[in-house]
């Protein structure tokens, strides 16, 4: 009995041994060595720490060629731009200590590039050895990552810089990113769990988690340059592209059904897969509401995962891109579109009175008392802006209206299916997308499918 | 005939009483935004935790028992701590606040 015991606590340690391997080749280099930050790492994958520098995660900004209005040779992204759903900007809301509350006289931490991985002295786009060595490479690849340790504080000589969690523990723990370690930022986006792009990852909201797929599986990333869809929102990209009909995933033709596959010419796949969205669909930055620590917050009206109908709109890839409108372009005609659905968000923000131009906020000044207009004087002044007095005074309120790609939230069992479109009350709107009268009544009617599904509802009971 | 009716109209009474009953007996959600003030939390393998909140409207303290993975997750790496603000939906069952729904306000 001894003996049966001893070879089965030996085999779990060998597994045991096994698998702590296959976990992480490096593990008894950082027992015997500690982890040191990206030095440590570099041991074993020499250059990534540099090339990460040269990726969106880090600079928060590339090049962006399918908007209209910007410049080819210039980068973007959250680092500098300027829209409403965000309002801020990694420039003019920069992570800081705000002002003092004049009711409480307590400050705090607060700024948009929290989510930077990075040490705040090394920001986002630094370059250098420096820079390389302040990566956060645990917070995206540990599994044991202490947050307590990743919060603002201001260093001895009075900077503001950002913790991490460079402990051994933390560092036993790597491997690739689990779907935690990407949402830890990606959640809470936009100013609050599902905000931004309105879903949760979960196995009861998305195919993909349901199946034990985490975001890296499709977003697959090589020298940490991630791919991405093509969200008219989502301008920064590291030049890798990625579709739910890539060879690798689903193709071309991924039904079964001859006439399900035809759909995928003019149909995108999240427009059958994606029916329903959710997160802020709207916010106001000219005013901010007290809350009850005394700091002040815009107010943002949401809904939960699921709980919203999307738009549906051509997209052939290219953005329009106005004061008042971020979305899609395409058409019926132009041989590139497909239909797509969106998450709609509407935020309120202020516009130059002269120009008609939105600008853009430092929310260190509302936060702490309020006052928005001196917000946007802060962020005229840090962008270099002529007048940034006259320019926060004469501000106008107005509303500008985005496309959010609505992505993510898949499912196959509560898919669209034919009547859900092709009836007078289907969710597709044929007329505003461009079909004719003639079209709209052959669409809109069930002698496209009632044979197929008559014998569908028979074989299913 | 008259039996059968009367049997009826007694399993009808019954029936409502039963199902109004336990309608009756289904807790309401209550709703409730407020600060951590303390998280109880046994070990990276428990499968409940507590934390109390102080009612932002009431200042009440308001004990509640969490056993949602993603909320016990997110106390056990710290990624919800004390002094965070939460957005809670919360039933009363046994005598026990259970979370239906604990979010942090604040985001990026």
């Amino acid at each position: 009995m001894k003996k049966r015991t001893a070879a089965a606590a030996m085999f779990t340690v060998a597994i045991l041994a096994t698998a702590a391997y296959a976990a992480h080749p490096g593990a008894d280099y950082i027992k015997e060595n500690g982890y040191k930050g990206p030095e440590t790492c570099e041991e074993c994958h020499p250059g990534k720490a540099k090339a990460f520098l040269d990726t969106v995660h880090w600079k928060h900004a590339s090049k962006v060629t399918n908007v209209d209005g910007l410049d080819p040779k210039k980068e973007y992204g959250m680092q500098n731009r300027i829209y409403v759903m965000c309002n801020g900007n990694d420039i003019v809301n920069n992570l800081k200590e705000i002002p003092k509350n004049p009711e409480t006289g307590k400050t705090k931490f607060s700024g948009c590039n929290t989510c930077h991985p990075g040490d705040h002295l090394n920001d986002v786009g630094s370059k250098g050895a420096e820079a390389e060595k302040a990566i956060d490479c645990l917070v995206c690849h540990s599994t044991a990552y202490d947050f307590r340790k990743r919060k603002p504080m201001k260093d001895d000589k009075g900077r503001v810089v950002m913790g991490q969690d460079r402990s051994k523990e933390a560092a036993l723990a790597i491997g690739k990113p689990t779907a935690k370690n990407c949402m830890v930022c990606h959640e809470a986006a936009g100013g609050g769990v599902i905000v931004k792009r309105g879903f949760s990852f979960t196995k009861e909201t998305d195919a993909h988690a349901a199946k034990g797929m985490v975001c890296v599986d499709c977003h697959k990333a090589k020298d940490h340059k991630i791919p991405t869809g093509t969200d008219p929102n989502n301008w920064a990209n590291d030049g890798v592209r990625l579709s739910c009909a890539d060879v690798s995933c689903h193709g071309a033709s991924p039904h079964k059904d001859a006439d399900l596959n035809r759909h995928t010419a003019k149909v995108a796949c999240q427009t059958c897969h994606i029916p329903r969205t959710g997160g802020a669909f709207a916010k106001d930055f000219t005013v901010w509401a007290q809350n009850p620590d005394k700091f002040y917050e815009p107010t943002t009206l949401k809904l939960e995962a699921n709980e919203s109908s999307p738009v549906y709109a051509w997209y052939n890839g290219t953005v329009a891109n106005t004061p008042h409108f971020i979305g899609p372009k395409g058409s019926k005609k132009d041989g590139k579109s497909k239909i797509y659905p969106f998450k709609i968000f509407q935020g309120k923000a202020f516009y130059n009175k002269k120009t008609g131009e939105l600008l853009s906020m430092d929310f260190a000044p509302p936060m702490a008392n309020g006052n928005t207009r001196a917000g946007v004087e802060s962020a005229a002044r840090t962008l270099g802006m002529k007048n940034p007095e006259q320019v926060a005074k004469e501000a106008v309120p107005g509303w500008q209206t985005i496309y959010f790609a609505s992505s993510h939230l898949v499912t196959k069992t509560r898919a669209l299916s034919c009547a859900n479109c092709h009836a007078p009350n289907g969710v597709l709107n044929f007329k505003e997308l461009g079909y004719s009268d003639k079209e709209v009544v052959k669409l809109t009617s069930p002698e496209l499918f009632f044979n197929k599904v008559a014998a569908k509802m028979k074989e299913d009971w | 005939m008259k039996a059968v009716v009367s049997f009826l109209v007694v399993a009808a009474i019954v029936a409502v009483s039963v199902f109004g009953f336990t309608k009756g007996a289904q807790a309401d959600e209550i709703k409730m935004v407020g600060v951590i003030t303390k998280i109880e939390i046994e070990g990276a393998s428990a499968k409940t935790a507590t934390a109390t909140l102080k009612d932002n409207k009431t200042e009440q303290l308001v004990v509640i028992t969490v056993n949602d993975d993603l909320t016990l997750d997110k106390f056990k790496d710290h990624r919800i701590v004390e002094g965070d603000e939460i957005r809670c939906k919360y039933e009363v069952i046994d005598g026990k606040n259970i979370s239906r729904f604990f979010r942090k306000t604040a985001g990026c």
